[in-house]
């Protein structure tokens, strides 16, 4: 008895649309490589990246708020394994929360050697200090910046 | 049944914007549960849990509950979800308030536009074992359902283009702004065939919306002074079998089942005379034609001279889709939610432009899948139900 | 007036594979269904009303799949619905199940559904696909990584190492070893899963839960019913579900009310589930957890979250020998949990199926002798949804 098998693929393509909180945002990185974030008026936090509204209030954000381009490591992690389109392996990422910002924004670190992990996971232990690098030509994309160690 | 703990409906939101690339999909749907508790009277604080229900793959969301939860107010709450149907979502929703464990529920439904292209998306449907390779979308499922009733049915096509045309002569008094078109019957019926026999003029375009209901039970409603909710009388659903091939198209067993369920429950025993108005499925003129069959409310022999009479249209003895239906606007996930709602409006009075007169009890029919596949029923009274313990 | 009691009176479950290659979609379920049919003496006739167990379509390559299978759990013109809430759809289905017979709609339901994620060419990149295209879908997001920075975030914060989260690996397949439904049954070492390949750090191969197929079902009904038929059955005498900002980065940083180290609204889940169960001290009146953790250090904070030890203490606990191990005190996934079985779509529903055979007292050789109250858990999302139950004999 022999199985058979058939191969389908999903291609579909998406036209998200950011609404005006997130397209602000990404214009001021594209154009002035700055990061901002906005304010809650319930809880004070500042979130970033920037949302129209609090999740945990659901009321209205109000100022925005200029934040970084210091910051602290509040997580990451360094993947040494490929996934399908994902980036090939090793390649760090994790949660940076910026000098300004309460909440923390995600993003790759780089400038570190990841050949040993336990070494690399010393250097970006949580609590380290990094400091935002902003590509030459951006798109207006979260891969217009990154984190280095300072 | 046991009759439980009454449930009614206190508050309805629908989010349309004209223009649905300003904001992003969550704050969009943020912003129809606002607009849906202002309605019931309430704070988000008053809602003890939620159920959403939207497409994953209309989305381009994996999980589409997951940041669209924060836009209800799914954080610290009781948050489900019913990908199945959006109709679906409102039956949990009534059932957890039945059971006594919630005193309120929120009930939030999408269809977006974000998706280049929702017949492939809707292709994903089908199974990759034997029908993947075949052009089947919700359209082309409802074109095989047309011919079906048509080749069963004598006149359906008449009554068909009929249907299109009251529907949007009703959206052209509800919603004018939508304006739904064509209502001419000769250019419904000449336009270009989509999917045969379904001419262009027979469907609406796919619209971008968000609906919301909010939900409570009897104790709360008194408790809060809330005037003229909708209370929920019956409440059925069911489905046919997933593959069209199985099916009688030109039937809908399903629906009888639904609709049984929902009687029964509200005590109905003749449901032609029984409603003030009905709010049923319509993506395609021949989805109501089989609605009013299978709701008990027109036999297939009398459609051609009920609706020649106007029986269904506003100002006749039944005003069937006095919103204008699906026919006239078609957020395709969540018309069904939206036929509810609509139903659940005319009892609180809250019908706007397209309110019925003394509306005492209102039906409302909501199918989803290729074909109708999903049916689910829903009668509404004016006043608390009798109990029968 | 006092809703309904609801039991469990029939569960199936698949044996748990990674790939099942001699059955279609639509027939695992069936398989699943039929075991839990015979398991209570119900044929399909029997039942009112069917709540589908689906995650994400994406998994399955097939949108709405549980239109394929309405003939699977014999609902052609019966009352149908599906849930789907990530990772803990299982749960949360016998959560609407419940809600069914609770408010007086239905006597008796079937919950039933299956995966076969072995099939899915890559689960990570739909897993990456579940965050949201305005700000983090360019990441390289996925559930391993999500809960690798979880896992650092609770070193951090209370001292687990490594070693700690492969105890957690050994004490699993262990109990996996003794229970014939589980994927992954070979027993392993503190060693071996340290020198199992780094995925995400400091996740590694070992330390994380297996693609599995396979299928899962129940049969509830209310106490009416059980009676009247004279049934045996075991009572679902708490639930809830609780959840979290969909946003990581907001349960990091300043002024957070979940910490991504720990299992917030997984604690407030089950706050809510021992109210309702009437349980006010679950270190004394748990017998037994079935918690859902695909990743070895998750079981630590689903422990907390559980209240069967304080904050950021499991770790130690574990390693001291006494707990959480099955013929120990409050053993925790004497089946083997999550990470020796994860077919998606339905392992958090297997986590009140095995919490239910305990406290019937047919969990067979990982049985935990004497067990009167079990507890489940399922997770969802991004860390965010969480379902809990409380079962009693």
């Amino acid at each position: 008895m022999q199985f058979l098998k058939r191969t389908e693929n999903w291609n579909i393509t998406y036209e998200h649309a950011l609404g005006e909180t997130a397209s602000w945002f990404y214009t001021k990185i594209r154009d002035d490589a700055e990061i901002y974030g906005r304010r809650c008026p319930e809880s004070g936090r500042v979130l970033v990246p920037p949302r129209a509204f609090s999740d945990q209030t659901l009321a209205p954000t109000t100022d925005w708020v200029k934040v970084g381009p210091e910051g602290v490591i509040e997580a990451f992690t360094i993947v040494y394994d490929a996934f399908k389109n994902l980036p090939p392996p090793p390649y760090a990422f994790g949660y940076v929360m910026l000098e300004g910002a309460d909440t923390a924004i995600g993003g790759y670190f780089k400038g570190v050697d990841l050949g040993d992990p336990a070494a690399a996971a010393r250097k970006l232990a949580i609590g380290t200090r990094v400091t935002t690098r902003f590509a030459k030509e951006r798109k207006g994309d979260v891969l217009d910046f990154w984190f280095e160690t300072v | 049944m046991r009759t439980a703990l009454q449930v009614g409906m206190i508050g309805c939101a629908f989010h349309a914007p004209r223009n649905h690339d300003t904001a992003s999909l969550e704050e969009a749907v943020h912003q129809a549960t606002h607009n849906a508790l202002r309605d019931a009277g309430l704070a988000i604080d008053d809602i003890d849990g939620i159920v959403v229900a939207a497409n994953d793959q209309y989305d381009g969301r994996a999980i589409s509950i997951m940041a669209a939860s924060g836009s209800v107010g799914g954080v610290g709450r009781d948050i489900l979800c019913t990908p199945s149907c959006a109709e679906h979502a409102f039956v949990l929703a009534a059932l957890r308030v039945g059971a006594g464990q919630f005193r309120t529920q929120l009930v939030v439904s999408w269809s977006s536009l974000e998706t280049t292209d929702l017949s492939e998306a809707q292709r994903l449907g089908t199974d990759p074992y034997f029908h993947r390779q075949l052009p089947i979308d919700d359209l082309s499922s409802h074109g095989m359902q047309a011919n079906a009733l048509e080749a069963r049915v004598p006149g359906a096509r008449e009554a068909a283009i009929a249907v299109t045309e009251s529907s949007r002569k009703h959206a052209a008094i509800a919603y004018p702004e939508f304006a739904a078109s064509p209502v001419d019957p000769r250019v419904i019926a000449s336009s270009r065939v989509v999917r045969w026999p379904l001419t262009e003029g027979m469907v609406s375009k796919p619209a971008f919306a968000v609906v919301a209901v909010v939900l409570a039970s009897d104790a709360f409603i008194a408790e809060r002074g809330i005037g003229q909710p909708a209370w929920i009388h019956g409440m059925g659903w069911a489905t046919e079998p997933g593959f069209l091939g199985d099916r009688d198209l030109a039937e809908l067993p399903s629906l009888r089942s639904a609709a049984q369920q929902a009687y029964d429950a509200a005590g109905i025993t003749q449901a032609e005379s029984a409603f003030d108005v009905a709010e049923v499925a319509d993506a395609s003129p021949y989805q109501q034609l089989l609605a009013l069959e299978a709701l008990g409310l027109c036999e297939a022999t009398a459609w051609q001279a009920s609706i020649g009479r106007g029986d269904f249209q506003s100002g006749g003895r039944l005003p069937v889709n006095p919103s204008g239906g699906a026919l006239s606007f078609n957020p395709v996930f969540c018309t069904g939610l939206m036929r509810i709602a609509e139903a659940g409006n005319q009892v609180r009075g809250q019908a706007g432009r397209h309110q019925v007169a003394d509306v005492t009890k209102a039906l409302a029919h909501g199918a989803s899948g290729f074909a109708m596949q999903y049916n689910t029923v829903v009668v509404f009274g004016r006043d608390r139900k009798e109990v029968q313990q | 007036m006092k809703a309904p009691r609801v039991g469990i009176i029939g569960i199936g479950q698949s044996d748990y594979k990674s790939r099942r290659d001699d059955a279609n979609y639509p027939e695992l379920v069936r398989e699943a269904v039929a075991l839990a049919l015979k398991d209570c003496q119900r044929s399909l006739e029997d039942m009112e009303a069917v709540v589908y167990s689906l995650a994400p379509d994406a998994l399955l390559g097939i949108g709405n799949a549980e239109r394929l299978g309405v003939d699977a759990v014999g609902a052609r013109n019966k009352r149908f619905m599906r849930i789907n809430t990530g990772g803990s759809t299982g749960i949360s289905s016998v959560a609407a199940a419940h809600s069914h017979i609770a408010a007086g709609a239905c006597d008796i339901v079937l919950v039933a559904g299956a995966d076969k994620v072995g099939e899915c060419g890559d689960s990570q990149t739909i897993m990456n696909k579940i965050w949201d295209p305005i700000y983090e879908r360019s990441l390289p997001l996925g559930t391993i990584t999500m809960l690798a920075m979880s896992a650092l975030r609770y070193m951090h914060k209370y001292g687990m190492t490594q070693e700690d989260m492969a105890r957690v690996i050994v004490k699993n397949r262990a109990h996996a070893a003794l229970n014939p439904r589980a994927h992954l049954r070979k027993e392993t070492t503190i060693e071996e899963v340290m020198s199992s390949r780094m995925i995400s750090w400091p996740i590694k191969l070992f330390d994380c839960c297996p693609q599995s197929s396979g299928g899962c079902a129940m049969v509830l009904a209310s106490e009416e019913y059980i009676r009247a038929n004279n049934l045996e059955a075991v009572w679902i005498t708490g639930l809830a579900h609780s959840s979290e900002s969909y946003y990581l980065g907001d349960r990091m940083g300043r002024g957070y009310t979940a910490d991504h180290a720990d299992a917030h609204a997984l604690g407030e889940s089950f706050q809510r589930s021992y109210k309702m169960a009437g349980i006010a001290d679950p270190v004394r009146q748990v017998d037994v957890a079935e918690l859902y953790a695909p990743f070895s250090n998750t079981e630590f904070h689903a422990i907390e979250a559980a209240g069967l030890a304080p904050i950021g203490r499991s770790p130690q606990m574990l390693k001291d020998g006494e707990y959480f191990k099955l013929g120990g005190r409050l053993p925790v996934n004497p089946s083997g949990g999550t990470v020796c079985s994860n077919p998606i779509a339905v392992t958090a529903m297997v986590r009140v199926a095995e919490a239910a055979l305990q406290v019937w007292g047919r969990a067979g050789a990982h049985q935990v002798q004497g067990a009167k109250v079990a507890i489940a858990s399922g997770n969802g999302g991004d860390h965010q949804f969480f379902g809990t139950m409380v079962v009693e004999a």
